[in-house]
Parts: C-alpha cells; structure tokens; sequence
C-alpha cells in the first residue's frame, strides 16, 4: 500500500505537470542549443563528480581500514557518516570561504607566492563540492564492505602476512566489486540531480543542470511543458541506471552502518605505507574540517547579535518554520520507512516482496521540484495557501528522505533472528507485546536516528523550499541563501553555524531519547564479545 | 614447548576477564572444549596474535613470542569455515601459504600438486573455492597449513559439519603432522576427535 503511495505521490507529481502541459516540446531537447548544453554538462559534471569520489574514496577506505587506532578516528568515521545531512548550502558557504577568491587556502596560497589560478565557480566548484559530499559517504560505505569480509579470511591473511597488493585480489576486491556499482550509482544520481550546489557555485548556460534548468522553468519562464519535458529526461536517465543496477542484484548500503567489527593487524599497515596513509587520512580530514572550520569560526562572533533580541530575531524565526517543515517530515519519512519494510517482510511473493525496497530508490530520480511542483498543481484547488505549501514540502522532504531512512532501519530489522520470531509465534507474542518486546528494543535507536536523518535531511533542504519559499518569510537554508546572494558573508557563517548546531541538537536529542537502557547495552556487549 | 604463562585478556572493561595458564609439549596435541562463548576461539585467537593479552606471556621454546605479529609467529591456524579467499584458486590459495607473494620455486609448485593428490583433490587445483565441497575446501586448508611447515598447528573447530569419511581423512593428516612432531592445539566440541588426536585436555 505504502509502496503503490510511493508511487502515485512521485510518478503523480510529473502526471500532473503533463496534464497541465498537454504538448511537450520534445523537439526542444535536440533543436535548442541552451538545453542541448545543459543535458551535456548535467552528464559531465555528474561522471566526473562520481570518478572523482570513487577514485578518492577507495585509497581513504583502505587506509582506514589498515588504520584502526588513531586519535579521532571515530569522530572522522562519524563525520563521514553524516556528510549526507551537512546542510548543502553550509557547506557551499564553507567551501567558499576555503577555496574561494578571498578564501583562506587561496589567500595563504597567495602570501607564499603561489597564483592559485582558479575560480570555485563553474565545473570546479561544483565538482568540489559533489567531491566534499559523496567521497566520505562513498569511503564509509566501502568501509563498510570491508569489514563484511569474514573474519577467518582476514586472520588468515593476516597470518599469511599478505601484502597490499595481495590484500587488494584476496580481500578487497572481491568485498567491494560487487558494492561499487551501487556506489557509483548513488553518486552519480545525487550529483546528477544536485540542485542547490550548482545554485550557488554555478549558473549561466555552461554551468546549468536539469535540476536547475526545471527551477528556471517553473519559476521565471512559467514554462511547466518544459519542466515536465527536463523531468521526463532526468526521469529516463536515472531511472535506467538504478533499474540497471537494482535488477543486478546491487544491494548496495544508502546510508553506511555504524558498527565496524575487530580486525587483526595487517602486514601492509606497517612500514613506508603507514606514513602514506597517514598523510591521506590528514589531507581528507583537512578537505572535510576546513570547511565546517570556517563557517564555526566566522560564524561564531554574530551569533549572539543573531539571536537577540528573541522576538525580533529573524533567524528564530527561520528556525521555527524550518523545524515545523523538519519535524513532521522526519517522523513522516521514518512512519513510511517502517511500513514499507513491514510489507516486505510479511508477503511470500518475491517480486512483491521487492517491489516496496526498489520503489523506495524511485525519490532518487524523481525531481523534488517537479513533484512538489506537481502535487501543488493537483491538490491546490482543495488546500489553503500557506498550510499546504508548508505540508507539501514536509511531504516532499519526506519522500526524499525515504531511501536513506529505509537503509537505517532495514538491517536491524533484517538481523531479527528467525528463531525469536518463531518462539513468539509460540508463545502468541502478537501485536503491541511483539512490538514492544522484539522490535523495539532492537529499533529504538535506528528509529531515532531514522527520525534524525530525516529531519535532518530537511532542515537543511534548498530544493524544494525554493520554489514554495517566499522571501518575506524564509527557512534557515533560504535565509541562508539570501544572504550569500547579498554578500553578507559575515551573517551567512552566522546562520551556517546556526543550522548546523540545530543539526548536531536534533541528533544529540533523538539520541539521547532512544538511548538503551544500560541493561540492555549490556547485554549487547556480551554477546558482541560472545561473537568475537 | 609452548609455555602459556598467566596470559589475561577482557574485550571490554565490563566484559568477562579471561585466564588461561597452561603448557604443551613440542609434537603433542592438547583438546580444548568448553561450551560456546567459553573462550575456545578466544585462547586461539591470543595465541595466534589476533589478539592481545592485557598482560602474562606466551613462549616457544622458551623465546617470548607474546610482543610478534601473527605473521611472525611460528603458527598457521584452521578455522571451521572461510579458511581460503574466494576470489582466487586453489592453488594460489595454498601458494600463499608458502610465500606471500606468490614467488614459488617450481619444487613448490610441484609439491603443492603432490599434496592435493595425497588428500584426493588430484586435478582441482585450478577450481575456485566456490566449486569445492565444505569437505574439499577444509582439505585444502590443511594442506595449506601443512606447506606452510610451521611448528605449530591451531585448529579451532576444523572438523564441524564434515562427513565421516573426509573427518577420517583429515584426522589421518593431522595425526601424521603430530607425527612430523607439529605441536597441535585443537579447540574441539567433539569428544571423539579429542579422543583421537589429544594427548591433554583443557576444558574451560
């Protein structure tokens, strides 16, 4: 049911577009030079964007994983993890202040003489940026993939005393080969479909993608036939690509896991290699930091003058509408994740059985805008103006959020041991008790994180807000955005900082709220030494 | 003679603290059962230098060896499963028990087809793992540890879910290993492997 939802909310929004623009202007796509331009650099900038994480991520993965203890370890993996959720337009303002024309890698650059020679803005920076966000997704979940290899493979190998390059065919490999593929795909749909990067880092018919370009259409040019045409394309283009690497069988993580297991030394840890990953490891954590650096030590100074007074402050303000959008959208998207997974779980039918899990990619491709825009256009007619622009957009978020918030909870979910279940089905263990005694014990915390993800997914939305968003009346990333478009730089690290110490509340808070009780992480422990 | 001196070791502060003092005799074999989650796999796991004790010492030969890395340390392990590495053939599987690198003399080469012979896996050293049978895959394994002339021989659970015909089999090419005077430490839930191949029991 959920799934069919799924459906008719996403495939919905671009029906509706077509149905408010009956002739679309197909011949468009070959006959005009500006979209002929923007399909090319859509796909450019998406393929290098992706090479470039993969081609980085791989050599990170590998160093963490010969590395296991090193001071602020966890916190980079931790980093890593939640590099999805940086709010996109923090980052751009961060990635500004490092790399841009008064930036402080240029400004140092030029003090020690050098001629940086670049501009942030256009393909470098949009590849920058896309770099910035799915290379340390990409390297958690290869990481991830490492640690799958069974534990006798890797104390044999370590026995063995295997060096790299034998690691690499007997290990590595073989664990991620079959994740890559997967991998690639996710990056190169989020760069593929990247909205608020190529806003602020791009423009201009050469540094135009899809997303942006179906912006352009709906909200200056009026143009829904070409919106809807743009959609269909990027529709077609990602929709091939993930059928492509869903009906092989990729199972790939969305969202990385959290637990990484114990392994023993490798040979190749030691000697000339361990300076060398030492000094990946620090140019990857510098290339994460600086930025968020930036925007905590810029920001910092103008908080207070932000925030008071309370009634008059603008950013309050912002906060407020941000969280009225965030909130139900994080609960929405993890209600949905649940009964989606509950579907799959139950029915027999293989094909039904995964029908929910690849309709849960479908957000992925579906332009944000074009479904909000979409789902605006069916719906208006019955709904009050502000509610439903708000409640659209929470819907939206929601939907988005969907496949990263399945991911979370699906492998807890998953890791239910069959036994359990079946000794309550003997017991009659049914219903609230089920719930009560098997799941939620286990769920708690992914259903918190879950909430966390989602909501944090959309605190920091610059999609769709865009087009609902009126400029009287911003969320914090719109402010956020106004700001940097007024060169009010000193502000706009103010409201950076801001959005992201809400981020790290929301996930201190759900984390504190569904935290287990110390029996229970007991017990856990236990049996995660009973295992080793 | 493996001197095994007091060694301690606890996953976490909260977890259970583990004790094992023991010693075993060059060319012996010692048993050790206990039920699951006991510390079998755990004693093999310090043994080998998968893990390391919080404090005691484990000698060969009256040589510490508690502070060398599992590669250096004068032992080859079986596991019950996952013993070889999917992705690569039988024979590189065993050939990396003889140099790491794969640089084999030809009498290596030669050796490692003789072997798979006398275990009855004539012919298969080009199949992938994948192809063998749980049987199969374990024979490969011994033979690996067996070509890798180590002193010392730690097996944990290596004969769980064999038939009795390859259990025969392999029972034979331990006990011929014994025989060569390999120090053998068999963690072990079957009584008549214990029986068999023990010389002493440990049981936690």
């Amino acid at each position: 049911m959920v799934g069919a939802g799924i459906l008719v909310l996403a495939f919905g929004g671009v029906g509706a577009l077509l149905w408010q623009s009956p002739n679309l202007p197909l011949p468009d796509l070959w006959q005009s030079a500006y979209l002929r331009n923007v399909l090319h650099f859509t796909v450019w900038q998406a393929v290098l964007s992706t090479l470039l994480s993969i081609l980085l991520a791989i050599p990170v993965a590998r160093a963490l994983v010969r590395h296991r203890q090193f001071p602020g370890r966890s916190l980079l993996l931790r980093l890593m993890e939640l590099s999805l959720v940086i709010p996109t337009i923090v980052a751009v303002s961060g990635l500004v202040g490092i790399y841009g024309r008064q930036g402080w890698l240029t400004q140092w650059l030029q003090a020690a003489g050098l001629d940086a020679g670049w501009s942030l803005y256009g393909l470098n920076g949009i590849v920058l940026a896309h770099v910035f966000f799915n290379a340390p997704m990409a390297a958690r979940i290869l990481l991830m993939a490492f640690d799958r290899v069974p534990a006798p493979q890797r104390r044999i190998a370590s026995q063995l005393g295997l060096g790299s390059l034998w690691l690499w065919r007997a290990l590595e490999w073989p664990a991620i080969k079959n994740v890559l593929p997967g991998v690639a795909t996710l990056v190169f749909t989020l760069c593929f479909t990247s909205f608020a990067i190529v806003m602020t880092l791009g423009g201009g018919p050469g540094a135009t993608t899809l997303e942006v370009a179906i912006y352009q259409a709906l909200r200056f040019e009026f143009d829904s036939s070409r919106a809807a045409m743009l959609a269909i394309v990027q529709l077609v283009i990602c929709g091939t690509l993930w059928y492509l690497a869903l009906h092989r069988g990729m199972d790939s993580a969305l969202v990385p896991g959290r637990q990484l297991s114990f392994a023993p030394k490798r040979k190749d840890s030691r000697g000339i290699s361990r300076y060398g990953d030492s000094v990946l490891i620090t140019l990857f954590a510098s290339f994460l930091l600086f930025p968020l650096a930036f925007v905590v030590f810029r920001g910092l100074p103008g908080l207070p003058d932000s925030l008071l007074p309370l009634a008059d402050s603008a950013l309050l303000k912002a906060t407020l509408r941000s969280l009225v959008i965030a909130l139900p959208a994080g609960f929405v998207s993890v209600a949905a994740s649940l009964l989606i997974l509950g579907g799959y779980r139950t029915t027999r039918n293989r094909w039904l059985a995964r029908m929910p899990a690849t309709l849960a990619h479908v957000p992925l491709f579906i332009p944000p805008l074009v479904l909000g825009t979409g789902l605006f256009l069916a719906i208006r007619p019955k709904l009050g103006m502000n509610v439903e622009a708000f409640g659209l957009v929470a819907l939206v978020n929601a939907l988005m959020a969907l496949p990263f918030v399945i991911q979370i909870i699906r492998a807890p979910l998953d890791s239910m041991d069959a036994m359990s279940l079946r000794q309550a089905d003997q017991l009659n263990i049914r219903g609230w008790y089920r719930w009560r005694l098997l799941y939620w014990p286990r769920l708690r915390r992914p259903l918190g994180l879950g909430i966390a993800y989602g909501a944090g997914l959309s605190l920091g939305d610059f999609g769709v807000i865009a087009l609902f968003g009126t400029p009287n009346e911003p969320t914090i990333p719109v402010l956020l955005y106004q700001q940097l478009g007024s060169y009010q730089m000193q502000a706009a690290a103010t409201t950076g900082l801001w959005l992201l110490v809400l981020l790290l509340g929301l996930f201190l808070v759900t984390g504190l709220i569904t935290r287990s009780p110390k029996n229970v992480s007991k017990t856990d422990q236990a049996m995660e030494s009973a295992r080793a | 003679m493996l001197d095994v001196e007091s060694i301690q070791f606890a996953y976490n502060s909260e977890s259970r603290l583990w004790q094992f003092d023991f010693r075993v005799h060059t060319g012996e074999c010692l048993a050790i059962d206990g039920p699951s989650g006991s510390g079998k796999s755990t004693l093999l796991a310090l043994l080998a230098g998968f893990l390391e004790p919080s404090s005691g010492d484990i000698r060969w030969n009256n040589v510490s060896i508690s502070r060398l890395q599992p590669w250096d340390r004068p032992m080859t392990s079986v596991f019950q499963e996952h013993n070889l590495f999917e992705h690569l053939n039988i024979e590189t599987n065993i050939g990396l028990g003889i140099h790491p690198g794969l640089k084999l003399s030809v009498k290596q080469r030669k050796s490692i087809g003789e072997y798979l012979e006398r275990v009855g896996l004539s012919g298969l050293g080009t199949r992938m793992p994948g192809e063998l049978s749980g049987g199969q895959r374990q024979r490969v394994a011994i033979v690996r540890s067996i070509l890798r002339e180590q002193p010392i021989l730690l097996l944990d659970e290596p004969m769980t879910g064999l038939d009795i015909v390859t259990r025969s089999t392999v029972r034979e090419l331990l006990l011929a290993q014994k025989a060569k005077g390999v120090t053998l430490i068999l963690a072990s839930h079957d009584q008549e492997d214990r029986t068999i191949l023990a010389d002493k029991q440990l049981s936690l």
